[in-house]
């Protein structure tokens, strides 16, 4: 279970007249991941999605609040402890094109401190799994594009971590790479695995996700099942709850830049 | 950190850095296939070029009564291999412009003495050569007529013409004539294909994988920042280190095909013994693995501020031409490996490598070099851990990078510099200090002294203003009460007898150091006393603290705490004294004024608690006797306890008295 509680970041941003300006990218967020679920983060762009995440998957130090893993009594906070158990993946985190997806395997599996012959057979069910024994062992720079995402999911599943977080997964891919992704999520959670996941796509996050949470400006507008949300706005479906909730929000703001 | 985990790493960078075909190009063709096929290829052009000449024949022709004669001794010119044809032309100036002839010969009388005039194109090679040949031909000629006079006269020519005899011998072992050839390339070679060989890694990984953005992935990873980085420079070290072995080694065979070529031509016997080489090569050896650590770390952080490949390639050619540079140095005549040399960067290398090759090995220098060398190393390290944050440089918000080399325009005005800004002038300064201290031409002259607070004083001050920073706050421009001159110079008073039982300290501590700064130091007298007290005490008090309690302090204390803000610029002021026996008395002199500066918010009383100070020093200089008869103390070698215990009572009353003089200041108190 990820759990984080009031996570606060901050970046020195130039303003206008030439002063900098502290500026709250994530503001006082407070999540709950639990194992078995997908729980979809929505909001605009510049909402604070990627900041969140980053700083959930430990790649960023937040300004103030903390994030861990906890079970009951057990809690593991180091950092290396949660990257662990985490496996982070974004349209940011390319390969390295030289080496062979193998080898990248081969490697990760040595720092996350596997035997060599577990991380031989986890390689092999993972090629079996994604359909990668075509071309596991050429060099990344040679693959497709739907290749080159199934050699990053395999990146993340290496060290066969309990929680996933995914930063915008189907970005930019055809319908067919996309389901593969998605059906990859489904089976997961069947796994019991706790998924943590932004997108764009309402459609996708409608049918995919057990809850949703909404930013925007840095903070939650609003969390829960989809029939939580359509329940509390009075929208038909996620657009329609997105667009009141995000309109509501900047209304807000702008009375009280007022 | 984890070894397993940098072991790891390391293998990945590997594996990543030689699958780069530039790092291998210059890893291994440079080496192994241009220099020697350029050698190759150069050696046999010069040898086709030069027997083109020997065998080519000649156009010369004649002008006056001489031509028969001339023509016979051009004939018998052919006996020694030069080979003429007499031409016959009009207009013989004419014809050699055109090129048509390659020389011609004039004969003349000069008071009653016959006398040839060889008429040749310095421009053509061939003409040049034609001139050479028919200069000896004459001289043989003249030769011949000499004898036969002497002769003529009833006497031996042999005893006339040669007195006596004169012969060299060269009594020096091949080895060595061998090694003092060689001492003039190969530190050369060896340090640009070693700057060559890390050249490539070192943007690759640093810059190339932030352009990649394989960075978010690696930190995905459960590694720390110092893990990153320490594999990345233990990759970039060990590709440096092959290329420069495999540069050796193609040199060295280069070195052996050109000696057999040597051997062929002369028949002389150059057979070497190489084990006269081994601890040459051993101790080189370990200067390469030395030198890789320091110039893998330097390269390193050049590249750490790019964004890209293209920009780091851009920050490396700086660096290329300062190593150049710096290596030239070393074949300046004179320039001799002393301790002070040994501790410069890169010609300490390329001098060691030097006198190891002419068989002059000193160990302890040798270990100076090799320390050094990897000190220089670690320091960089160290700083490449604090710019390659790797948060900051990939979500970038540029709080701490240096904005030095950033556009102008995208800067924001105001505010102090940020502390990668500090880092790279300190480290700039550094370096330009350690060049004019070592460069002994300029040692204890007014120029070192001026040049030397030029860049500490013009540095800070130009990255200030291309930074476009608040200068008034970022130097302390600004007033204060006179209560801070009051404070400020009793305190000054106190630091003083603190000094003396510091200093006193630290060469019971470092004896060595002392007797090197005794004889380094020598005198600073600069003609009048009034001349020396603007030199050694007005200059520097302006100049320093300007950059030490202005630019240094400023940026510190805005990012770091207060303690560790002046502890830190005390530290860095005492080493920029660049001996360890003044570092500790230099360090409490700059801590002292550190607190005024703070607390004051104003350069004023600084300067003038340091001029105080540096003016003691030029007053003793001057008058020894009156200084003795005021304060014996200050004038002896050796501090005793008693004395020891009466300053250090004596130092701290006067600095907390000073100290509470500041502090009653009201705009002080205001402020802080």
């Amino acid at each position: 279970m990820l759990i984080a509680k009031n996570l606060v970041k901050e970046f020195e941003k130039n303003e206008k007249h030439n002063r900098k300006v502290m500026f709250r990218a994530v503001d006082d967020v407070s999540i709950t991941l639990e194992q078995g679920e997908i729980v979809g983060i929505l909001g605009p762009n510049g909402a604070g999605k990627t900041t969140l995440l980053r700083m959930l998957g430990n790649l960023m130090q937040p300004t103030g609040g903390e994030v861990f893993i906890g079970d009951g009594e057990q809690r593991l906070s180091d950092e290396r402890q949660i990257k662990r158990c985490i496996g982070y993946l974004s349209g940011n985190t390319k390969l390295y094109g030289r080496l062979s997806t193998r080898e990248l395997l081969q490697i990760m599996g040595d720092i996350y401190g596997m035997e060599r012959r577990e991380t031989e057979t986890r390689i092999e069910e993972i090629a079996k799994v994604l359909h990668m024994e075509q071309f596991i062992d050429n060099r990344i720079e040679k693959l497709s594009t739907g290749q080159t995402q199934r050699a990053s999911i395999s990146r993340c599943l290496i060290h066969s971590p309990s929680i996933y977080i995914f930063d915008e997964p189907t970005l930019g891919l055809d319908i067919l790479s996309s389901n593969a992704i998605i059906d990859f999520m489904k089976r997961e959670r069947k796994n019991g695995k706790a998924i943590l996941y932004s997108t764009h796509y309402m459609e996708e996050a409608e049918q995919l996700c057990d809850r949703i949470i909404l930013l925007a400006s840095g903070k939650v507008i609003a969390q829960g099942t989809l029939e939580d949300l359509k329940e509390q706005t009075g929208g038909e479906n996620l657009r329609e709850v997105f667009r009141t909730l995000v309109d509501e929000e900047y209304e807000q703001d702008e009375k009280q830049d007022n | 950190m984890k070894s397993k985990i940098i072991k790891s790493l390391y293998k990945k960078e590997i594996l990543d850095v030689l699958r780069d075909k530039k790092t291998v190009i210059m890893m291994l063709v440079i080496p192994l296939v241009l220099y020697p096929l350029l050698f190759v290829v150069g050696m046999q052009l010069m040898v086709r070029v030069s027997t083109g000449m020997a065998e080519h024949t000649y156009k010369v022709s004649v002008i006056g009564e001489d031509e028969a004669l001339l023509a016979d001794l051009m004939e018998s010119s052919a006996e020694e291999g030069d080979s003429f044809r007499l031409v016959a032309v009009d207009d013989p100036e004419a014809a050699l412009l055109a090129e048509e002839i390659d020389a011609y010969i004039m004969q003349t009388t000069v008071d009653g003495k016959k006398a040839y005039q060889i008429y040749y194109l310095s421009s053509v090679t061939n003409s040049g050569y034609a001139m050479d040949l028919l200069t000896n031909m004459l001289r043989r000629y003249s030769g011949v007529l000499t004898k036969e006079r002497i002769e003529a006269a009833g006497l031996d020519p042999e005893y006339i013409l040669q007195p006596i005899g004169i012969n060299s011998k060269d009594i020096s072992s091949k080895e060595a004539s061998a090694g003092s050839i060689l001492g003039m390339i190969l530190p050369f070679m060896l340090v640009v294909s070693l700057l060559l060989g890390t050249m490539y890694p070192a943007i690759d990984t640093t810059a190339g994988e932030r352009e990649r953005g394989t960075l978010e992935t690696i930190l995905t990873l459960p590694i720390s920042n110092n893990e990153l980085i320490f594999s990345k420079f233990l990759t970039v070290a060990t590709i440096g280190i092959v290329s420069a072995l495999l540069n050796i080694i193609a040199m060295c065979g280069v070195g052996v095909y050109m000696f057999h070529m040597v051997e062929q031509v002369n028949g002389a016997d150059t057979a070497f013994d190489m084990s006269r080489f081994l601890p040459a090569i051993l101790i080189g050896v370990l200067c390469v693995f030395a030198f890789a650590v320091f110039i893998s770390a330097m390269s390193m952080c050049f590249c750490a501020f790019a964004k890209s490949y293209k920009e780091a390639n851009n920050y490396m050619t700086p660096l290329m031409l300062i190593v150049m540079f710096a290596s030239f140095g070393s074949f300046l005549p004179n320039v001799t490996l002393t301790n002070h040399m040994a501790l410069v960067p890169v010609a300490n290398i390329c001098l060691l490598i030097r006198d190891l090759l002419a068989f002059k090995i000193n160990i302890g220098i040798t270990l100076i070099v090799l320390t050094s060398n990897v000190i220089y190393g670690v320091l960089a390290i160290l700083f490449l851990g604090k710019i390659y944050k790797s948060e900051a440089i990939l979500f970038g918000d540029g709080s701490t990078s240096v904005q030095i080399f950033e556009r102008r325009s995208n800067l924001k005005k105001g505010g102090v510099p940020t502390l990668g800004d500090v880092w790279l002038v300190l480290s700039v300064t550094a370096v330009a200090i350690i060049y004019i201290g070592g460069s002994i031409a300029l040692k204890h002259s007014v120029g070192s002294l001026i040049l030397t607070q030029f860049f500490i004083l013009s540095l800070p001050v130009a990255a200030v203003l291309y930074s476009k920073k608040d200068f008034a706050r970022t130097f302390r421009v600004k007033g204060c009460s006179w209560r801070a001159f009051v404070g400020g110079g009793i305190m000054i008073a106190g630091a003083i007898c603190l000094g003396v039982i510091v200093t006193a300290l630290a060469e019971k501590i470092f004896p060595e150091g002392a007797k090197m700064l005794q004889q380094t130091s020598g005198s600073l007298v600069f003609g009048s006393f009034f001349k020396t007290l603007l030199l050694v005490a007005i200059l520097p008090a302006v100049c320093e603290e300007l950059m030490f309690r202005g630019f240094v302090l400023s940026a510190f204390e805005a990012k770091l705490k207060p303690g560790v803000a002046i502890a830190l610029s005390s530290a860095i002021f005492g080493v920029y004294h660049m001996s360890i026996v003044r570092f500790f008395p230099t360090m409490l002199l700059g801590a002292i004024i550190c607190f005024v500066s703070y607390k004051t918010k104003s350069i004023f009383p600084g300067i003038m608690m340091h001029a105080m100070n540096n003016a003691l020093s030029v007053v003793a200089m001057f008058y020894p006797k009156a200084v003795c008869r005021i304060l014996p103390v200050l004038m002896k070698q050796t501090v005793n306890v008693r004395d020891g215990c009466i300053l250090l009572a004596a130092g701290m009353i006067l600095c907390i008295i000073g100290w509470r003089i500041v502090g009653l200041d009201k705009k002080a108190g205001c402020n802080s």
